[in-house]
């Protein structure tokens, strides 16, 4: 291989004609990847770094985008090659892993066969019994286990980890000089991101895989980068080695963007602990699920989601619930407030039990406890405004209407961060960050006494969820509110939470105050889900790679 | 897979069974009038009244007389009274036009409707797409009687190309069968042909914006490959719902108007004509026998589905 960049991009700038005229989405962008390096491009949903990277290889072309500049992949211009010749590009030379793992695999193909068109794509030659022996190498060098049983498997049968390293097996299928990883980790729990991210590393290592990792999570650049570019609408604001970035940042973007992120390590504000009233008091709660088979459906097994679980929630205290994807958190809250029949075990909401209420008798008790949703996209009404989401629990419980619901709406979007200007827009005209503030306000309306947070800032960006949690904060101190708070990401938890409960399995196997937890964890999986938290530093990141690889 | 098919035959029995009950309601109960006599027809005397009566049990109770009226459609053994004929044996004759109607109506209409649409959706936007659009809206919004009217006159009567009605056997002239049989088949796939590339194409354009697509692209395919392999197999699933619905709904009767007016001897000519005499007994028999084609269709889709989606068979077994 000839020495200089792999790929070199000059002035790229794309934009896209809408309604509303030009928009220019990436406005002079200019980097060189070296062979061998890992380069992270590093921003804020919007700045055009996933467009950046699409375009290297041609799939933001459409004919409403107008691209300008070069890239250059050797002696080709990408920007100025026909469709043909990208189409050799594509997969041969430059692989590419998108951040949805769970949609960017083709729900009615087999994985294997998935894996195998790609190799077929580029090598007409190779027969298919051996294009799926190669996919099968492919899986079990991404560490699928019995690789030679599950590439016949459809995606919706492998987990979202499994399915993203069966995402990088098939990038890597026709040994590209580029693999170009777009948000691979970013729909991904903590540990299996850490897992990800290991194996991407090791890839880089093994095969001398250029990478360009798109990212909008410091904590993961500092793990994997080697060098750094920082975009802010459209425009590279600051770029450099990993150090220099995290250590002497030029750009004041840049250090927002560092302030913002939550550190696990950090000093947490100091909590007295609590000595109210229990509020909410769970005692061997369970959910267990049939699984039925055959042709009369018969029961064979269950799926224990919620297995014994216990605690007591003080009025005015945060309970953090932590757990991977599947641990039973989320039936866990859905039980605790009635929205599904707990199997047995006991919830007390203010020394009365819930548990077999009937939908009437839950009717008043549903104001004093809410909910705000992990998905801020998924969970508002995209055809109603934006004052009547808000507005819709005064109304349905008959606290209040007309003027006086406009009035505590306007209200409540003030004290959320947003304006009287947003009451007449439609959900789609909001980030996402804006929309989660929605979230919380509609749930706020009632002024319950409790709110049950699922993931609330999962689906953000890093920068914005600084925020978010802030807000959270804010409210608990101005109503009183008590959280139980729900995450996948010890990190964030600790951070809002007097006391944490780890959860795996359906159990609770770990729970005491939150910087007892996190310094001195009891058990080996909260230990799991500590060391899976990408931590912005690459000092630190560093050092405790070198202490894993030692151990 | 096989116990998910079972049991989807097994609610096909019981759809079936619903269906029979209803007819039987609205046939013999809900009238309020003596059945036997409706049965007889016009010109009934008192004699042929009594023996309807003793044969379909008419005085006894009404799950008795249900009873009977499900084992005589059974065993075949349904009488036309005012006919004097056997309406198995009508129906059994029936079955080859029918067939031959709507076997051949449904390759034209999935032909077309799935090439035009797959074409508009290629080139949404475009010249061709516009055009495609216009037509389709045109044949959708045609009546079936209308645009037979048409076709008969122009190209069966004034020009002579085509014969204007009749029915030959397959087995006995193949290309006198086609030739026979090629305006009917129009005249049924058009409204249809409309209709599917209308939903293929709105179906294969919310496909390609799918994440999937991207990551086919990406992998390097040629976009014929990228559009039949992941966005054309993908937007399919819709289609063969439509045609299994549309599809039974044809056989089991919805061709009326068309057998009708090309006079082709099918299943929907005798119903056509056991209304018009308000014959009883054949249109009883042949209201179950397209509720059969309704119910058995609506399986085979159902069953088609695990097939061609896999999420939905392995979503029934995991819970």
């Amino acid at each position: 291989m000839s020495e200089g960049p792999l790929i070199s991009v000059r002035d790229l700038r794309v934009g896209f004609a809408t309604e509303g005229g030009l928009v220019q989405a990436v406005d002079g962008v200019s980097f060189d990847l070296a062979p061998g390096e890992v380069l992270a491009i590093v921003g804020e949903s919007g700045s055009g770094k996933s467009v950046t990277a699409q375009t290297i290889v041609g799939l933001t072309r459409s004919h409403n985008a107008r691209i300008e500049g070069s890239v250059r992949l050797g002696a080709e211009d990408l920007v100025a090659a026909s469709e043909g010749e990208l189409q050799r590009v594509r997969g041969e030379r430059i692989g590419m892993v998108f951040q949805d793992p769970m949609t960017s695999f083709n729900p009615v193909y087999r994985i294997g066969a998935q894996i195998a068109e790609a190799i077929r794509a580029h090598r007409p030659a190779v027969g298919k019994g051996e294009a799926r022996e190669q996919a099968i190498e492919l899986l079990d060098s991404v560490g699928i286990p019995e690789a030679a049983r599950r590439v016949d498997d459809y995606p919706h049968q492998f987990s979202g980890g499994m399915r993203q390293r069966a995402m990088i097996a098939m990038a890597l299928a026709l040994e590209p000089e580029v693999l170009i990883a777009d948000e691979p980790t970013t729909a991904l729990d903590v540990t299996v991101q850490a897992q990800i991210l290991a194996l991407l590393e090791r890839i880089n290592r093994e095969r001398g895989l250029a990478t360009i990792l798109i990212t909008h999570d410091l904590g993961v650049v500092a793990e994997v980068a080697d060098r750094v570019l920082v975009m802010h609408e459209g425009r590279i604001v600051e770029r450099g080695s990993l150090d220099e970035v995290f250590y002497s940042p030029k750009d004041p973007y840049t250090r927002s963007l560092l302030g913002a992120v939550v550190r696990i390590d950090g000093a947490a504000p100091l909590r007295p602990p609590r000595t109210s009233e229990p509020l909410l008091e769970i005692d061997g709660l369970v959910k267990h699920y049939p699984v039925r088979r055959g042709l009369l459906r018969r029961e064979v097994d269950q799926v224990r989601a919620v297995d014994g679980v216990s605690f007591t929630l003080r009025q005015g205290e945060t309970l953090g619930l932590v757990g991977e994807s599947g641990c039973g958190k989320s039936t866990l809250c859905r039980a605790a407030l009635q929205l599904i029949e707990p199997t047995s075990g006991s919830v007390r909401f203010e020394g009365r039990e819930i548990a077999g209420l009937s939908r009437r008798e839950m009717r008043p008790l549903r104001r004093e406890m809410q909910i705000v949703f992990q998905d801020p996209y998924a969970s508002l009404n995209p055809r109603k405004r934006i004052g009547q989401i808000v507005g819709d629990p005064l109304r349905l419980h008959g606290r209040a209407s007309g003027g006086e619901a406009r009035r505590r709406v306007l209200e409540l979007l003030k004290r959320v961060g947003l304006s009287a200007e947003h009451y007449d827009r439609y959900p789609h005209e909001f980030s996402g960050g804006q929309r989660q503030r929605i979230g919380i306000a509609r749930a706020l309306a009632l002024r319950p006494k409790l709110i049950i947070a699922d993931e609330p800032v999962s689906a953000l960006d890093v920068s914005i969820r600084a925020q978010i949690l802030e807000l959270l904060a804010e409210l608990q101190e101005d109503f009183g509110l008590t959280y139980l708070f729900v995450a996948h990401d010890i990190g964030v938890v600790r951070h809002v939470s007097d006391r944490i409960a780890v959860m795996s399995e359906g159990r609770i196997v770990e729970e005491g105050p939150a910087d007892r937890v996190c310094e001195q964890p009891s058990d080996p999986f909260t230990r799991k889900l500590l060391a899976a938290v990408p931590i912005p530093d690459p000092r630190q990141a560093r050092a405790r790679r070198q202490a894993a690889g030692l151990a | 897979m096989g116990a998910f098919a079972l049991r989807r035959l097994g609610g096909m029995a019981a759809v079936l069974f619903a269906v029979s009950v209803l007819t039987f309601l609205i046939f013999n109960v809900i009238p309020n009038y003596d059945p036997a006599v409706r049965m007889a027809g016009k010109s009934a005397d008192p004699q042929l009244v009594a023996s309807i009566t003793e044969e379909w049990g008419f005085d006894e109770s009404l799950p008795q007389q249900y009873l009977t009226m499900m084992g005589k459609v059974f065993s075949g053994d349904v009488i036309s009274y005012q006919g004097q004929e056997d309406v198995d044996e009508r129906i059994v004759e029936g079955i080859p036009a029918t067939l031959s109607l709507c076997i051949g109506a449904a390759v034209i209409w999935m032909f077309f409707g799935v090439l035009f649409g797959y074409l508009s959706a290629v080139r949404a936007g475009g010249l061709l797409d516009k055009t495609l659009t216009i037509l389709a809206v045109a044949g959708i919004s045609v009546p079936v009687f209308w645009l037979a009217a048409v076709l008969l006159n122009y190209l069966a009567y004034e020009t002579g190309l085509f014969p204007a009605q009749g029915y030959v056997e397959l087995t006995e002239d193949p290309v006198d069968w086609a030739y026979h049989l090629i305006l009917p088949w129009i005249t049924v796939a058009v409204t249809l042909v409309g209709l599917y590339s209308r939903v293929l194409r709105s179906n294969m354009l919310d496909a390609m914006g799918e994440d999937y697509v991207r990551t086919a692209r990406a992998k390097g395919l040629r976009d014929r490959q990228v559009m039949s392999r992941h966005v054309l197999r993908n937007s399919l699933i819709g289609i063969v719902t439509l045609f299994g619905l549309d599809f039974g709904a044809m056989i089991g009767g919805s061709a009326i108007l068309t057998e009708a007016i090309f006079n082709l001897n099918g299943v929907g000519l005798y119903l056509y004509e056991s209304i018009e005499n308000l014959d009883l007994p054949p249109i009883m028999a042949i209201v179950l026998f397209g509720a059969f084609f309704v119910v058995l269709f609506n399986a085979l889709v159902d069953i088609a589905y695990a097939y061609l989606d896999p999420r939905v068979k392995l979503g029934s077994e995991a819970r």
